[in-house]
């Protein structure tokens, strides 16, 4: 069964994701609410993810050949019944969830993914804003067990693709919130404006993919509150539209941080792999410090979502030490 | 999908909200008031004390005082990007200002000046 092949998804949704993204525009204008739009905010989201194409045609190879080295060696294959693509679905939303929280704990894996955030805005072509280095980043190791437990490769790969097309439509403020069962189930625009907020009580949260389960289960779950809007952007917002510049800034960011003189190999190391803020001399902030401030400026929001575990006064970036 | 139809939808589809967007106004630079100078500059750096903010006279731009030191704040699009004048260079053009960050994420502003802004800014500028 090593020839299987399933249709690129993503490719095929290009002509949907124009259509809606004309749709909220549209929308937006009507309505004179839902979102915002900005000419050349928007074009460097779209160039995002027209790059974000190019780079799986030209790199895909590389996860393509991992994955089917696993897939020889493997003992078992679960066949590709509807109920094992289903299962499929399902343990991939899994794996979602654990690399989308290393991509925000991890500089390295940072590196790739904070282009999807460096909008300040939030609509459909925020979705599209993706990374064009997620194969320097080695995630697809995230993957293995899914094969090895007996997936074959082209299925993983294409209930992958099925969990990103879900994920386009979440990103858009034209949708309040979905019916309660929904939301308490399913990843959802509610949900996910969470995820892009750069307040201090949204960061680091609601990683989920498709299910919100997850968040649920892992304690990164944060509900959207009615009394605070979600912030979109960086904590530290890039001054570029520049597509180059957005794709490849944070890379930058950790040669330069990682080449500094008068470090030691410890403190190098760090500054790749430990959380973004992370500084070894404590002039950064990471989350837990961002947090921990922002308690200390307004104590009254202890213990609230978002701030369940926060220690108000924390030294801020030493957290990662 | 064949990719020469896929390059076709991406080029026509980028080109084709491009134009539409700007032909709705949406490519229009933010004005900024004093107010939303100090609001946004607080968006930014939440731990800042502002003393007091000068705004360009186009209203897109801000020097902006505080007790942790001198920044500069500046319509981006839609948007603000602000950054502590820390290290950086000031280049003299013909309509203003050019302030080089050296900061691959925010490399460069270009701040439109009267001849009287333009003496005036540089000064507030200049590093203490």
């Amino acid at each position: 069964m090593s020839d299987l092949t399933y249709p690129d998804v993503v490719q095929w949704a290009v002509p949907f994701f124009i259509a809606a993204i004309l749709a909220e525009v549209a929308w937006i204008a009507w309505k004179g609410r839902g979102g915002r739009y900005e000419t050349r905010d928007a074009v460097t989201s779209l160039v995002m993810g027209a790059g974000n194409v190019a780079s799986g045609i030209l790199l895909g190879f590389i996860a393509w050949g991992f994955f089917m080295w696993l897939w020889q060696i493997t003992p078992l294959d679960l066949g590709t019944s509807v109920w094992v693509v289903l299962l499929c679905f399902v343990l991939d939303d899994l794996r979602y969830y654990w690399v989308h929280r290393f991509g925000h704990r991890i500089r390295w894996v940072w590196a790739s993914h904070v282009n999807h955030h460096s909008s300040q805005h939030y609509n459909l072509t925020t979705a599209l804003r993706q990374t064009w280095t997620y194969t320097f980043t080695f995630m697809m190791v995230v993957r293995a067990p899914l094969i090895l437990l007996g997936f074959h490769p082209a299925m993983v790969l294409f209930v992958g693709g099925l969990n990103l097309i879900y994920q386009f439509w979440i990103h858009t403020e034209a949708i309040g919130r979905m019916p309660r069962w929904f939301e308490t189930v399913m990843n959802t625009p509610s949900h996910h404006r969470v995820h892009h907020g750069r307040n201090a009580r949204y960061l680091d949260a609601n990683y989920a993919g498709v299910f919100i389960i997850w968040d649920k289960m892992f304690g990164t779950y944060v509900p959207e509150l009615d009394e605070e809007k979600p912030d979109y952007g960086l904590v530290h917002n890039i001054g570029t539209f520049n597509p180059i510049r957005v794709a490849f800034h944070e890379w930058v960011g950790i040669y330069q941080d990682v080449t500094q003189p008068g470090l030691t190999l410890r403190q190098r190391l760090m500054y790749a792999f430990a959380p973004p803020g992370y500084s070894h001399d404590g002039s950064r902030d990471t989350s837990e410090g961002i947090k921990a401030k922002h308690l200390a400026r307004n104590p009254a929001d202890a213990g609230t979502p978002g701030f369940e575990t926060t220690v108000p006064h924390a030294r801020p970036s030493q957290a990662a030490e | 999908m064949p990719l020469e139809l896929l390059l076709a939808l991406v080029v026509i589809g980028i080109a084709g909200i491009a134009l539409l967007l700007h032909l709705m106004g949406r490519s229009d630079q933010t004005y900024l008031t004093t107010e939303d100078a100090r609001a946004q500059w607080h968006r930014h750096f939440p731990d800042d004390d502002i003393i007091d903010v000068t705004l360009t006279q186009d209203a897109h731009a801000a020097v902006v005082r505080t007790r942790e030191g001198t920044g500069l704040l500046w319509s981006f699009g839609a948007d603000t990007v602000g950054r502590h004048l820390i290290d950086f260079d000031m280049i003299e053009t013909e309509h203003g200002l050019q302030v080089m960050f050296h900061d691959y994420a925010s490399p460069k502003v270009t701040l439109h000046l009267t001849e009287f802004e333009r003496a005036h800014f540089q000064t507030l500028m200049r590093p203490l």
